[in-house]
């Protein structure tokens, strides 16, 4: 008999959350037109590669892990290949890690398509046996959600929860205090395959890990030391070791190495946008939004480009991301063929907005931030904004800052009038123009004539030209006279008799005139 | 068996008194009732804050069309538009200014009346990309879309007419104004109303010298899409620099114009 334990009650009930065989499921989220193919993961290089993972096509032709691949296409000949993705497998791994995070806020990153996650705050949201059944095909159908084929096991120890999810028929449920139970008829490769303590077991004649549990722990102890003792533990259902919490990770990553390199822009886009819809996936699970999208490109043969485009506002538009990512690279391309590429999102909260019932509608906070990024596309930053007044004399300064409108208010106010005030239409930059002047006018310098000074640059700019009916000034105007760009200014209302009202200045450092404004 | 059952053999049972009357007026306008739903829903104009036009538009700029103001230099048709934003943004609306010719002075927006944080300044610098920058913006649920062509010769031209008219529906499908301000007929048949400001006397002041005090014109409605076209109304503006320059008075009423030459002199 297996001695009983006592002290299962105090064990937190943890569920497992493995992806069988990982580096294909990780490779089919990537690209998912694979899945119904005969696929096969290989690792290694060379003569030295063997297939490590194969889908249900290819393992029906035969394809099993191990084979080399001459071996495999001899079994399977239309058999695709692919070689392990370190960066796809981060990024499944990401994944499967946030599936757990919509649960619970206690996760541990095991790897390798393996997550542990503490239920002990679930339980009053899924109570009872039957809420750890719905509880594990939640869990299960969130990771179909995300393309990732999840196995859920829930037990009071992490090995019989792995154990329990690498089994069919998932969510498998290890009732409290059964641990040791349910291990028993278990070989003893599950309690530790790493370890070659197991293969000293076995010369002991011990075949299941209920064998090794009956063993006397003292015995145990004498003859195994420290880490037989912990094996023994866990054989009897006791699992001492604790569940570590990961931290979350600062940014969200996707992408993979591309089989053959792109020249071309709109074959990586079409593998980009994939990526990036996944990564849209995951920032919304995570009630996120992406503020900085970073570019990472692997170039052939050994180079490597990184590119971060600034967001305007958290988005997790695919769209928007794509076409900033489009636009980005059409303006700096790569200069050689791209053989693998990461897209890393910098996250950051989503702004919020509070309807309001009676007053203005507000903007919705999202498509607010879906239009600024495609106007930073379409126009550029230094187009898009609110405008702010600068602190220096020159009417032409201006500044913008980024469109963040204060919520409306509760109420809408009642409309009032305009305050009726004569605007100025800037002309920026100010433009050049003659301005004939009389020395027979009370003011010597008082403007006559005003005419265009034609260019040949090919801008067509408005026109300023007619005889001065009535001039104001001059005033003066002197702004940055500390700085390598001073302006020294004379400045003049005039109307020109053909109509129209302009503002104009003489540069006092060249005497050159120009109109700097429209009255309008 | 199925037989059909007129209504009006039912015995149905006194329909409750509508709930709408015990809302708040504001509230009520919102709401529709369930045979409301297939209908074209009756919009609210959007104040402008400038009285000629509000007079002319019959209470502001209808939402879900798309109006268009013309005028030549110096007719007070970017004081227009100022005072149109000062009045949408002061009411807590969100705004967005596309302004093809970088022509806004953001000092001037704010003395206006803008409150420049509800206000989203666009400098696209060609037609083409003013007009794709509109329909993103009515599209992100802007209540008011001003676009100023600015001055002549306008970049990109006109635009294409079929781009104006995708506009008016995308106008028309968010519920918001647009006004287009144009130095001439740019947005064809697209535009629901089109009023052209005539450029009036110019204001100066004597006192000693020449001071800039004003602007007169006037405001008439050339196009309104089923409704009286011809009337027009008196509009001025003063400038914010003069400390001499006295308030100048409302406009007069429809069809009177006044000098403001003369009341200077006077």
């Amino acid at each position: 008999m297996i001695p009983p334990l006592g002290l299962e009650t105090a064990m937190p009930r943890l569920a497992c959350l493995a992806v069988p065989l990982f580096p294909l499921a990780a490779r089919l989220r990537s690209e998912p037109e694979l899945t119904r193919e005969a696929l096969a993961i290989l690792e290694g290089n060379g003569q030295a590669a063997r297939v490590v993972a194969s889908t249900r096509a290819a393992r029906a032709a035969g394809v099993r892990p191990g084979l080399s691949l001459p071996q495999a296409r001899a079994l399977c000949p239309k058999l695709a290949v692919r070689t392990r993705d370190g960066t796809c497998e981060r990024a499944a791994q990401e994944a499967l890690l946030e599936i757990a995070d919509g649960f619970s806020p206690r996760v541990e990153d095991a790897g390798d398509g393996v997550a542990y996650v503490d239920l002990g705050s679930l339980d009053r949201r899924y109570p009872g046996a039957a809420g750890e059944v719905s509880l594990g095909r939640d869990l299960a159908q969130a990771g179909e959600a995300r393309s990732l084929p999840v196995r859920v096991g829930i037990a009071s120890s992490k090995l019989a929860a792995r154990v329990a999810a690498g089994l069919p028929g998932s969510p498998v449920i290890v009732p409290a205090g059964e641990e040791a139970l349910f291990l028993a008829p278990l070989p003893l490769a599950r309690l530790a395959p790493h370890l070659e303590i197991s293969g000293t077991l076995e010369r002991w004649g011990l075949s299941s890990i209920g064998d090794f549990a009956r063993l006397a722990p003292a015995e145990v102890a004498s003859r195994l030391g420290r880490t037989g003792s912990d094996l023994h533990a866990i054989a009897r259902g006791l699992d001492a070791r604790p569940l570590v919490p990961r931290e979350p990770p600062p940014s969200f990553e996707e992408g993979m190495s591309l089989e053959w390199p792109l020249a071309s822009l709109e074959p990586f886009l079409f593998v980009g946008r994939a990526a990036l819809e996944r990564l849209c996936r995951r920032l919304e699970g995570a009630g996120l939004a992406c503020l900085r999208l970073e570019l990472d490109l692997g170039l052939e043969p050994e180079g490597h480009l990184r590119r971060a485009i600034d967001l305007p506002a958290p988005t997790r538009d695919a769209k928007t991301l794509l076409a900033l990512l489009r636009l980005d690279l059409e303006a700096h391309p790569p200069g050689a063929p791209v053989v693998g590429f990461l897209v890393r999102a910098h996250p950051d909260r989503p702004r919020e907005a509070q309807l309001s019932l009676l007053g203005p509608a507000a903007l919705s906070p999202d498509r607010l931030a879906t239009t600024l990024a495609r106007l930073f596309a379409l126009l550029g930053a230094e187009r898009v904004g609110s405008p702010s007044p600068v602190d220096r004399h020159r009417p032409e300064a201006s500044a913008l800052v980024a469109f963040a409108p204060p919520p409306p208010p509760d109420v809408r106010p009642a409309p009032h009038g305009g305050r009726g005030l004569l605007g100025v239409r800037v002309l920026r930059p100010p433009l050049s123009i003659e301005v004939l002047t009389g020395g027979d006018r009370p003011a010597a310098e008082t403007p006559l004539e005003v005419r265009p000074v034609i260019r040949d640059d090919g801008e067509r700019r408005p026109e300023i030209r007619g005889t001065v009916r009535v001039a104001s000034g001059p005033w003066a105007l002197e702004d940055g006279w500390w700085t390598d760009d001073p302006a020294d200014r004379e400045y003049w209302d005039v109307e020109l008799a053909g109509g129209g009202v302009y503002r104009l200045f003489r540069d006092r450092r060249t005497g050159d005139w120009f109109a700097d404004g429209i009255y309008d | 068996m199925l037989h059909a059952v007129r209504s009006a053999e039912i015995d149905l049972p006194a329909f409750p008194p509508p709930a709408r009357t015990a809302l708040p007026e504001a509230l009520r306008a919102r709401v529709r009732s369930a045979r409301e739903i297939g209908r074209r829903r009756e919009r609210e104009p959007l104040p402008t804050g400038v009285p000629a036009l509000d007079r002319l538009l019959e209470g502001g700029l209808p939402r879900g069309e798309l109006v268009e103001v013309l005028g030549a230099r110096s007719s007070g048709r970017l004081s227009l538009v100022l005072d149109v934003l000062a009045a949408a943004t002061a009411a807590g609306e969100s705004a967005a200014l596309v302004d093809l010719g970088d022509h806004l002075d953001p000092g001037q927006a704010a003395a206006a009346g803008c409150d420049l944080a509800r206000l989203l300044w666009v400098r696209p610098q060609k037609v083409e990309h003013a007009l794709a920058a509109v329909e993103m913006l009515l599209g992100a649920g802007f209540q008011l879309v001003v676009v100023d062509l600015g001055l002549p010769p306008v970049r990109g031209g006109r635009g294409i007419e079929a781009g104006w008219l995708r506009l008016a529906r995308a106008a028309d499908a968010q519920g918001a104004a647009l006004l287009v301000s144009a130095p001439y007929r740019a947005s064809g048949t697209a535009a629901a109303a089109v009023l052209e400001l005539d450029r009036g006397p110019v204001h100066w002041l004597r006192s000693g010298s020449a001071l800039l005090g004003g602007l007169g014109g006037s405001l008439t409605l050339e196009k309104r899409r089923g409704g009286a076209t011809g009337r027009h109304a008196g509009i001025s503006w003063r400038t914010a620099e003069s400390p001499l320059a006295p308030p100048l008075p409302e406009p007069c009423g429809e069809g009177v114009d006044f000098d403001l030459r003369a009341r200077a002199s006077a």
